[in-house]
Parts: C-alpha cells; sequence; structure tokens
C-alpha cells in the first residue's frame, strides 16, 4: 500500500469515530441525553422557570372608597400584572402578607378622591414583600407604571389638552418585555452543551478503559491522539446538532431572534464544545470509571454553568472574587457570545474576546488531558 | 526497517529475548528473561498470578517499554519501533475486550479498520474469520449476547484480521467451559499448522500440554523453558507407579525406605509410589511388593503430569529465592 502516514492516520480516526457513532446510536441513553434533554429543558427553562410576574396577587385597601378609589383599582386589575384578590382593611393587610396571601398591597387613605378634585397631588400607599428582591423590583417597577398611565388619564380628564409636565419614558433595549425567555435560550445553550460533552465523552472514555478495550486499542497502530480525536469527534457532531436544535426551538417557540450570523453561532458552538471535550477527557483519564466519570462529569460541567455563567444571576452582582473565578469558566464566554448574537447581531468584531477565551481555555485542557492521557498506560 | 541481530538468534526465530527486565519501582517484575520462540511454534509461558507473565507479554507487544535488556519481535525491536511491532502482530488481551453493545461483525469491521484494512478487502477477510471461528450465522447478534466461547473465538477473529505473523494471546481461555477450550485450543493448532507463531498464556495446565515448548515462570524468572515432554523428565526424574492388590497398605510400609524406592503414599484403595527409573521399574516393583506379603499385585506406570512439574519448579524456585 503506497499511503502517505497522514492518510492512513485518517482513516484510522475515521474507524474510531465510525464505531463511536455506532455506540451513540445504539444507545438510547445517549441520544435522549443529546436530544430530547434540551428540548424538556427548553420549555422547563422558558416557562416554569419564567422569571417573567404577571397575576401579582395584590390587596386593596381602599379607606376611600370612592369613584376615583375603584378606577385606580381597575387600572390595576386590569393590566394583567396584578390581580385584586382582597380589599381588606389596612389594618388587616400585614397579616395577608404574613399568610404570603399577596405579595403587593395598595393602600388608599381617606381623601383621595377629593385631592384629585381639588387638583392636589393625591398620595396612595404600596406595600411590598421584600423578601425576595428580584420579585421586589419588577412588582415596584409594574405598579409605578400602571401608576403613571394612571395619574396621565386623570390628568388628561381634569386637564384636557394639557401635556403632563414630565413625560418618563424607560426603553429597554434587545428586549424591552424583559421576557425571560430571550436570556434563558443563549444561557441554557451553554448548560446543555456543557452537561452533553463533557459527560458523553467521559463515559464513552471511561467505558474503554473499563471494559479493558482500552488496553486492546494501544496495542493497535492507532495512535493516542487519533483515539482521542477519533471518540471526540462524533460527540462535537452531537453537541453542534443539539446547539442547532436549542437555538431553533428557542426561535419557533418562544420568538427568540437569530439577528447574527449562524455560522458564527456554530463556530462559537464548535471552540466551546472542544473546551468541554477537553474537560470531559480529562475527568475520564484521571477518574478510571464510569460512575465516577458520570458524577464528576455532571457536577464539573452543571454547576458552574448555572451558578457562575450569567445564564441566571448577573456576573455583575456577583462578589469581586466570583467574578473572577467566572473568567475562568468558558460557559461565561458562550452565553455573552451568544446572547451578543442573537439579540444584538454582534459579530466577531465584537465579540473575538469570547471567542479567544474559549479558544484558550480548549487548547490548555485539552493538552492537559492528552498529557495525562499518554502516561496513564505506562 | 529489521532490529541489529541479537547474538545466537538464528533466522526463523519469531521471537527473540534477551535479558528482558522490567521494572516497577523497587519491584522487579520481569528479572533478565531470555528465550527464543521459532516461526510457527505454540509457545506456553506458565506461572503463578504475578509471577510476570503479562508484564512480559505487554513488553513483547509494545506496550510497555523495558527497563533492560532487548526484545526482537517479527524482526522489529520492541523499545525502538513498537509502531512496527504492533502492526505485525496479534494481540488478545486478558479481558474480552470486544464491544459488547456492537454487533459481531462491527466488531470485526473496526478492528479491521484501527490496523488499516478497508473497503472489500475489509469486508471479504472479516466474512472469511466469521466462518473461520464458526460465527458466520451470528454476524448480525449483538456481541453481548453470545456465550462466553463465542465470544472468544470473535475475539481471537478481531486479533487475526491483519494477518499477523504471531499472535499473543493472554490467557484467552480464562473462565470458559471446557468443551468451548477444547475448540478453541482446535483453532489455536490449526493456525499454527498455518504457519503462524502462537504465545499463549495459560493457566490450565492441560492447555500447556499442547504447546511445542513451555516457559515456566516464578517471582518474575524464567526458571524452566522446554518441550512438555522434556519438564517432565527433568523436573520429576522419578518413575510414578500405581499398585492395585490385596495386602498393599502393609506391604507398602514395609518397602518404604527400601531401596530405590523414593515415596510410598496409598492412593484409592491402591498404592502410589514414586521409584528411581534406573534401579527400579513396574515388574521389579511388583516382585517386592509380593516379597512384602501383597497377594494379586497389579502395577501401572502412570505418566507424570505438567502439574507435578509445575509444583516441583515453585517448590525449587521458591528454596532459591529466600
Amino acid at each position: 500500500m503506497t499511503r502517505t502516514p497522514l492518510l492512513r492516520s485518517l482513516l484510522r480516526i475515521g474507524a474510531m469515530a465510525g464505531k463511536e457513532s455506532i455506540h451513540v446510536r445504539r444507545d438510547p441513553r445517549t441520544l435522549a441525553l443529546a436530544l430530547v434533554m434540551p428540548v424538556v429543558m427548553l420549555f422547563l427553562f422558558g416557562y416554569g422557570v419564567s422569571t417573567d410576574l404577571d397575576h401579582v396577587p395584590l390587596a386593596f385597601a381602599d379607606q376611600d372608597q370612592s369613584e376615583a378609589s375603584r378606577a385606580l383599582a381597575r387600572a390595576f386589575d386590569g393590566s394583567g400584572e396584578f390581580v385584586v384578590v382582597g380589599r381588606p382593611a389596612p389594618e388587616e393587610v400585614e397579616a395577608l402578607f404574613r399568610r404570603g396571601a399577596v405579595v403587593a398591597a395598595l393602600v388608599v387613605p381617606r381623601g383621595y378622591q377629593q385631592d384629585l378634585l381639588l387638583g392636589r397631588t393625591a398620595r396612595v400607599q404600596l406595600m411590598l414583600d421584600g423578601a425576595d428582591p428580584l420579585v421586589g423590583n419588577q412588582v415596584l417597577a409594574k405598579a409605578d407604571a400602571i401608576a403613571r398611565v394612571e395619574s396621565q388619564r386623570l390628568a388628561g380628564a381634569a386637564f384636557a389638552g394639557l401635556r403632563p409636565p414630565l413625560q418618563v419614558k424607560v426603553w429597554t433595549r434587545y428586549n424591552p418585555e424583559g421576557r425571560s425567555a430571550l436570556y434563558m435560550v443563549p444561557g441554557l445553550s451553554a448548560f446543555l452543551l456543557a452537561i452533553t460533552a463533557v459527560m458523553l465523552t467521559a463515559l464513552a472514555i471511561a467505558g474503554e478503559w473499563e471494559r479493558g478495550s482500552m488496553e486492546q486499542l494501544f496495542a493497535s497502530p492507532v495512535g493516542r491522539l487519533e483515539i482521542v480525536l477519533g471518540k471526540l469527534l462524533p460527540y462535537l457532531v452531537l453537541g453542534l446538532l443539539e446547539l442547532l436544535l436549542v437555538v431553533a426551538f428557542g426561535a419557533l417557540v418562544f420568538d427568540v431572534p437569530i439577528r447574527g450570523s449562524l455560522p458564527l453561532i456554530l463556530l462559537f458552538g464548535l471552540v466551546f464544545l472542544a473546551g468541554m471535550l477537553g474537560q470531559g477527557l480529562f475527568i475520564s483519564v484521571v477518574a478510571k470509571n464510569q460512575l465516577v466519570a458520570t458524577q464528576a462529569g455532571a457536577l464539573s460541567a452543571m454547576l458552574p454553568a448555572i451558578i457562575l455563567s450569567g445564564m441566571i444571576f448577573p456576573i455583575e452582582n456577583m462578589p469581586l472574587p466570583l467574578q473572577a473565578i467566572s473568567r475562568l469558566i468558558p460557559s461565561r464566554y458562550l452565553v455573552h457570545g451568544l446572547r451578543g448574537i442573537l439579540l444584538k447581531g454582534n459579530g466577531l468584531d465584537v465579540l473575538w474576546p469570547d471567542l479567544l477565551a474559549m479558544a484558550v481555555f480548549a487548547v490548555a485542557i485539552l493538552g492537559l488531558a492528552t498529557a495525562r492521557f499518554k502516561r496513564r498506560l505506562a | 526497517m529489521s532490529a541489529a541481530p541479537i547474538a545466537g538468534a538464528g533466522a526463523g526465530h519469531a521471537i527473540v529475548v534477551r535479558d528482558l527486565t522490567r521494572r516497577f519501582g523497587d519491584f522487579t517484575a520481569v528479572d533478565r528473561v531470555s528465550f527464543e520462540v521459532e516461526q510457527g511454534e505454540i509457545f506456553g509461558y506458565l506461572g503463578a498470578n504475578g509471577a510476570g507473565k503479562s508484564t512480559t507479554i505487554r513488553m513483547l507487544i509494545g506496550l510497555l517499554a523495558p527497563t533492560g535488556g532487548r526484545a526482537v519481535v517479527a524482526g522489529h525491536d520492541v523499545a525502538a519501533a513498537p509502531g512496527r511491532v504492533k502492526e505485525s502482530i496479534g494481540y488478545m488481551s486478558q479481558k474480552f475486550s470486544l464491544y459488547l453493545d456492537l454487533p459481531v461483525e462491527e466488531n470485526l469491521l473496526f478492528f479491521g479498520a484501527a490496523y488499516g484494512l478497508e473497503g472489500r478487502a475489509l469486508r471479504s477477510r472479516a466474512a472469511e474469520l466469521l466462518e473461520r471461528v464458526g460465527l458466520d450465522a451470528q454476524h448480525e447478534t449483538t456481541t453481548g449476547d453470545l456465550p462466553g466461547g463465542q465470544r472468544q473465538r470473535l475475539a481471537l477473529a478481531c486479533a487475526l484480521l491483519h494477518r499477523p505473523g504471531i499472535v499473543f494471546l493472554d490467557e484467552p481461555t480464562a473462565g470458559v467451559d471446557p468443551v468451548a477450550r477444547r475448540a478453541f485450543w482446535e483453532l489455536i493448532r490449526e493456525l499454527a499448522r498455518g504457519g503462524t507463531t502462537v504465545f499463549v498464556t495459560t493457566h490450565y495446565l492441560d492447555e500447556a500440554e499442547y504447546c511445542r515448548r513451555i516457559g515456566l515462570m516464578v517471582d518474575g524468572r524464567l526458571v524452566a523453558l522446554d518441550t512438555p515432554a522434556g519438564l517432565k523428565r527433568t523436573w520429576v526424574p522419578d518413575r510414578v507407579l500405581v499398585a492395585r492388590g490385596r495386602g498393599l497398605a502393609a506391604a507398602g510400609a514395609r518397602l518404604a525406605g527400601a531401596a530405590g524406592i523414593r515415596a510410598v503414599a496409598p492412593f484409592g484403595a491402591g498404592l502410589h509410589l514414586r521409584v528411581d527409573p534406573a534401579r527400579l521399574d513396574g515388574a521389579g516393583v511388583a516382585a517386592a511388593l509380593r516379597g512384602a506379603g501383597a497377594e494379586a499385585v497389579e502395577v501401572e506406570e502412570a505418566a507424570p503430569s505438567l502439574e507435578d512439574v509445575f509444583l516441583a519448579v515453585v517448590d525449587r524456585g521458591a528454596e532459591a529465592t529466600p
């Protein structure tokens, strides 16, 4: 045979990859983990774990009992943001909060209508359950918005043709409705890719050690790098399919826009996956059996991707040491990159630092893992 | 590319090993082992667990670098050109390292591709081997569903795909039933008749009888190397006789310590005697027993087994290493 060494090497890598993809095709658990879990998670996070608030239970303590106060109640109730669940006396409000029956209470003092009619500034009191600051802030913003609309309406009725002296308008860019799906989908992609890539490779390679077939492979002319490349290749393809699946579902079900370029999304996915596959390889070389590899893989992939990537908790709000650690987490760069590409239509000119950071991680961990891998059998 | 010749090793040697040594820290797993294996020979490598059999094999197939000494396998030095060695040999490891979730045929196709076969040549070679090991009807079966004996024949087929001149079989029949073991050895002998050199380790001493020559490892050293018959002559030099008849117990007790008699032991209803072959034979022992009062005596010569050899070697080996 007059084949060049490179071609023979490629054929051996192809043989490894072909064998590995038969494993994948014949193992329903792998396919479920890679292709079904993302869809389930997307629905869970998109709908269930939505951080959007609506139908906030509101107590309406009306001491004025006037036409104007009833109009205010209608404004809150009709907005869809709040539901008036009770009309207690002011002293009963506290008890409602304690029971958790309401998240907010609006107290309209006696003389509300009187003040309005006389052209004085009418004051109402909003009470909030501040136990969950995230919820509290949102409720405050929503109540503020409704009150502003109501005051405009009142101003319009009383002084037709006169504009309010000051018009405040908040304009949220990129995600004007504040829909969590929009920032959840990029975050979720990182999380899912991390889990799939790390766990599947850790499992697959630990399995070869456990089975004893790794020794058989080493005894064959297949080189170590060829083994690694051949084993990782199918999971790389599977990971990219998963990424496309998540992005497509996000676009179809949750109207997540794809403003940037699809090839750039794939490039980000590719570089990120290379790092995650390296992490899985490293774990499997150190762990030696599938059980330990699974646990180490799940923990090392999931926790950073959820907590430190900015997927749910804004990195800017973290204490400085955690912010520093998050710089070592590739998920952080994928989340930032995907948000940029999907929501803002950013290109490489803006996002290259993210890509570079992921590439550095990938090269480092793959190098480390291959070095450990070589020493393992000696 | 061929390795520099080793002194004393002629042509026709598939494997030449000189002072091969492997240390793990302070522990010497293989200690200055030397031997040759001829082309087309079935060479048995015996020893207790931890005696250094697997370490030797792993050095010979290029998996483990020797700490000292040399080994030339299929014309290639294992330390200098492990890649060449790997291409020219077949290896069947101790565990069945087949992919159990893959169909039988896919295992063959994968290992064939790993050794550089492809396309139609690979498929026809795989089909040929399936037929040879009697698995052609099961080629679509999931490997994990095969019984142990068939799995092992498949593992052998995987090691033979690229037509290696030498195959290394590390305890190939461990945990397989006797019928399957016999069928497997039939394959191995057929292989050797075709000119393939077979280097095999085993626990089963009855299997070792099939080998043309046997090397015995004790504590990392090769302490005996010969044909099965030669080993028996050297290590169990006494003639072993079994006597049957009446009044043997009393007669045996009287004979113990007599000239030429080395050991007397009851054996079932009869008597087991080890005698000096130069001084006594079956007829002589029968006469002596009759003279000591036994009646209706029949004496039969019993062949020493490799088990006797193995025990003798291990005893001697243990004496030599305090």
